[in-house]
């Protein structure tokens, strides 16, 4: 019984984990990517110094 | 510069499991990605509090269901309970085949409690181990094992019409299901 359930439970898991990433959240990771980079960028200029260090 | 690869580069390999785990919690695609979208945003500014070489589905699974519940218990009030809707529906219908009896299982599955679900895709479909489950929920390993076993208990319960026409698979049998009549 217990088998029958877990078989079952991986079936219905393993549909959603198999449907393709939709693009919003590849695009969000390059998002996080750039901003990332661009904070970088700020923090090693002079005239930024200290942007960003407040955590 | 250091030979290990960034963790951050990891995260879109871990992406459809993520969905999978939201859809789980959540019982419903779109809130489920906006779910994965809000973990998202939090890992990525949390990062810096990974330790390289631990797993790395765990983490996000972690903040996941963090998420989750700290979302789920601002709209708890708003949100209409889908469980309701779904009681009616139970048996309906006949089992012809195994698509319908995945949609019997998905009803079954979407009436456990959050915690329940939650153990039971941690344990039973992802494979974690108790202890790491535990950890992720932050709960003792035996509260995650009697979750566990609850949530399959009353899985049992919830598909015992199925249960019964497998095992007997009898057209009596089925048309005592169908017509609420007992079998001949």
């Amino acid at each position: 019984m217990n088998q029958q359930i877990d078989d079952n439970l991986r079936r219905v898991y393993s549909q959603a984990a198999e449907e393709p990433v939709p693009e919003r959240f590849t695009e969000l990771l390059q998002k996080l990517r750039k901003q990332e980079h661009e904070q970088e960028q700020e923090n090693k200029s002079p005239e930024n110094g200290g942007n960003g260090e407040d955590k | 510069m250091t030979d290990i690869s960034d963790p951050r580069d990891e995260l879109v390999e871990h992406l459809p499991a993520m969905r999978a785990f939201a859809i789980s919690l959540t019982r419903n695609p779109s809130t489920a990605d906006d779910l994965v979208q809000e973990a998202i945003v939090k890992a990525w500014s949390n990062f810096d509090k990974f330790e390289p070489g631990t797993n790395l589905r765990a983490w996000l699974f972690t903040i996941l269901r963090n998420t989750y519940y700290s979302l789920h218990r601002k709209r708890r009030r708003e949100v209409e309970d889908p469980e309701g809707a779904l009681v009616d529906t139970l048996s309906e219908k006949p089992h012809h085949d195994g698509r319908l009896a995945m949609e019997d299982f998905r009803r079954a599955f979407a009436q456990l409690t959050d915690q329940q679900r939650e153990a039971l895709v941690l344990v039973g479909a992802e494979g974690f181990s108790y202890e790491d489950a535990a950890e992720m929920c932050g709960c003792a390993v035996g509260t995650i094992k009697s979750r566990t076993n609850r949530a399959r208990k009353r899985l049992a319960e919830l598909m015992a019409l199925d249960e019964s026409e497998e095992f007997e698979m009898t057209d009596n049998a089925t048309a005592a299901v169908i017509s609420g009549k007992p079998a001949a």
